[in-house]
């Protein structure tokens, strides 16, 4: 009996020395990279390619070796909460990554009403936030925009272009009709579209539903008695715009139909099949650009399903990011701001050069441009029509 | 805006809104009936529903006509399992039946969503034919679940009101105990309204994923309507459901075509409430002894 104790004190003693020497080889400390994306409900396409987008880009940090900063090397590792594409979520999504997990970067909550729920807990504790939402509030706030930026165009910087582009080759449109979600983005950020189209001398009619909704019908048979001509689908998420592409054309709409927003034509093509031909659709990706491909290789070689537009949106802003936290050689969220506010002309891996703007209109120059394009549904897959510069 | 047009317009959207509703509440309102169980799994078998019809019809590409019943069919049967782990310790039990199957709705939600990711696709459609009758478009899809739901409604009445397995339900539902003393086996009669309950929440859901998108959350939507039209219509009463789906379909329609969509849900619910309050046990309901 003796003898089998000292064998197991021996065993033990053993694991545990084979336990300490095995200790270096984890000395590689963890940065965790907060995500906040609706990973249920109508937008789950956006924050799945939000989370996916972030995830390539901490693959490839990881890749290198981890990120090297202040003699350190950290490998990245993402946390993600979900926000239901809802306010009240995103915030308490928030308040758990700043005060429970303790992140310093926060990428999403996809669109406008998550962004805005979610700034009263990390701009107050300086956490940097990177959001894609329209509203212009995201930016233009209390905060002067401190410690959030936004990394894809908003409408403020595609709205008019893209309707002098539809004035341009359907002269024929007068009426503009919207159906819109009845949150942050019908009330803030879908009247920038409206005023885009006022200003070219559209006369626009516009009727609000509430966020969830699947069946659209009655409101399309209300719009179709306005006599309009062109159906926007503005900011509507993609399991809800592709509805509403299919059921307005099974009560017979027979007009054009563009999405002035929201990234990523395939979701919508899933859901309304062959009703989608015709379709237009913001997007903001080449892939017969090398720098897309590069992208789109290492997405389909992880993923599998439709690539959400926001991937890349993400993809190269995380880039940016840990760039920035590079040549701040520190985790300082102060001086890592201070490091991406100086970042202007760096060539990151989907869009290129970074051309930081938005002083005008928000006080900050805060908000990535890019150019972007408008495909077209045809056969089943989304063609370029046109590549549209901003002003 | 009231034109002949866009009311026959209205009238087809309340049909086919009116059916959508109908054949997701059926189980809903058999299971309450029966059982005094309230059913807040339903959304969740509706959308396993969905998910089976997408591999029987779109991925297998069985014939239509058999893919339908084949995927309800399949979802009831594995739910037994269920139905002798979970739901049998809720039978009679209104209250804590809620909350119990509240969390087992959210464990298929969640399960679903590790199995096949929150990701929305759709089933492929078995026509996608538009037909235009006069000025009035017509949705052969919508056609289809209209014709359904109506011989669904049709069988289910016949068998709750003419067979002896009906009959047996009945008795079970006014008093189990004098239902066992006259020789009812209630332990196989329960467990053949779960079967019928759940085949017709799977059947719904098929429709419903082919019609809108398929996801492990598109069960919430039609789990708010099938407890909407339920309690409109009376808990428990076969021919409530049908008359709850029915208005919720038509004034869905009506007022959300002439007074938008903000006004239609507001006006909706707000009936709901007054309802509740001056006729609590619905349209068509019995008030509790």
């Amino acid at each position: 009996m003796k003898q089998a104790l000292v064998s197991i004190a021996a065993a033990a003693s053993l694991g545990i020395s084979l336990l300490t020497a095995a200790a270096p080889a984890r000395a590689q400390e963890e940065l965790k990279i907060g995500v906040i994306a609706a990973l249920s409900g109508g937008g789950t396409g956006w924050g799945l390619g939000l989370q996916r987008g972030v995830q390539l880009a901490i693959d490839d940090a990881n890749a290198k070796g981890g990120l090297k900063v202040g003699g350190k090397t950290y490998k990245l590792r993402q946390v993600a909460y979900d926000d239901q594409y809802n306010a009240a979520q995103a915030k308490t999504a928030a308040e758990r990554l700043v005060n429970e997990e303790k992140v310093k970067f926060i990428f999403g909550p996809v669109g406008s009403p998550g962004a805005l729920g979610s700034l009263p807990v990390t701009q107050p504790a300086k956490v940097l936030q990177f959001v894609d939402g329209y509203a212009p509030a995201i930016l233009k706030n209390e905060w002067n925009g401190g410690y959030v930026f936004r990394i894809g165009n908003s409408n403020q910087e595609f709205a008019e272009p893209i309707v002098k582009w539809i004035k341009q080759t359907m002269p024929n449109t007068r009426k503009v009709g919207m159906i819109a979600p009845n949150d942050a983005v019908g009330q803030a950020a879908v009247p920038i579209l409206v005023n885009a189209y006022k200003r070219q001398g559209y006369d626009v009619w516009i009727e609000y539903y509430e966020r969830g909704s699947k069946e659209f019908t009655p409101l399309l048979v209300r719009m179709m008695a306005q006599n309009v001509d062109l159906f926007e689908l503005n900011s509507n998420a993609p399991g809800e715009a592709g509805l509403l592409v299919k059921q307005a054309r099974q009560v017979g709409f027979k007009g054009p139909m563009i999405q002035s927003g929201g990234a990523g034509v395939d979701e919508i093509i899933e859901i309304a099949g062959p009703l989608a031909e015709g379709f237009l659709k913001y997007d903001v990706i080449d892939a017969g650009l090398p720098r897309v491909k590069l992208f789109l290789d290492a997405y389909s070689k992880k993923y599998t399903g439709i690539l959400n537009g926001l991937s890349p949106v993400y993809y190269n802003a995380a880039h940016v990011v840990l760039e920035a936290i590079r040549r701040a050689d520190s985790l300082d969220t102060t001086k890592v701001r201070n490091e991406l506010e100086k970042m202007g002309g760096w060539d990151a891996p989907v869009f290129g050069k970074v051309i930081w703007t938005g002083k005008e209109i928000y006080g900050n120059d805060h908000q990535l441009f890019h150019a972007f394009l408008i495909k077209e549904v045809k056969g089943g897959k989304g063609v370029i029509k046109t590549v549209v510069q901003s002003q | 805006m009231f034109s002949t047009t866009v009311l026959a317009q209205v009238v087809v959207n309340g049909i086919g809104l009116s059916a959508t509703y109908i054949l997701v509440a059926l189980g809903f309102t058999l299971l309450f009936g029966i059982m005094r169980v309230v059913n807040f799994a339903h959304g969740a078998f509706a959308m396993l529903g969905g998910y089976a019809l997408y591999y029987v019809y779109g991925s297998f590409g069985v014939p239509y006509i058999i893919a339908a019943p084949l995927a309800a069919l399949l979802v009831a049967t594995v739910a037994l399992v269920l139905e002798r782990l979970v739901y049998r310790f809720f039978y009679q039990k209104m209250f804590q039946s809620m909350i119990g199957l509240l969390g087992l709705d959210m464990a298929i939600m969640f399960t679903a969503v590790m199995v096949w990711d929150s990701h929305e696709r759709s089933i492929p459609p078995t026509v996608s034919d538009i037909l235009q009758i006069g000025g009035v478009i017509v949705p052969a899809d919508k056609l289809i679940i209209s014709g359904v739901a109506g011989a669904a409604l049709l069988a289910f009445y016949l068998f709750t009101k003419f067979s002896r397995y009906g009959l047996a339900m009945r008795a079970a539902a006014q008093d189990m105990e004098i239902a066992e003393a006259q020789g009812v086996n209630t332990v196989m009669i329960y467990r053949l309204a779960f079967f019928i309950a759940i085949f017709m929440a799977a059947l719904a859901g098929g429709f419903y994923g082919q019609t809108y998108a398929l996801s492990p959350m598109m069960g919430e939507r039609p789990l708010m309507m099938a407890f909407i039209v339920v309690i409109l219509g009376g808990m428990g009463s076969i021919p409530g459901a049908a008359l709850g789906g029915i208005l919720l379909g038509f004034a869905d329609s009506f007022l959300a075509t002439f007074y938008g969509g903000s006004v239609s849900v507001f006006l909706s619910f707000g009936v709901v409430i007054l309802l509740l309050i001056f006729r609590p046990w619905g349209l068509m309901g019995t008030p509790e002894s």
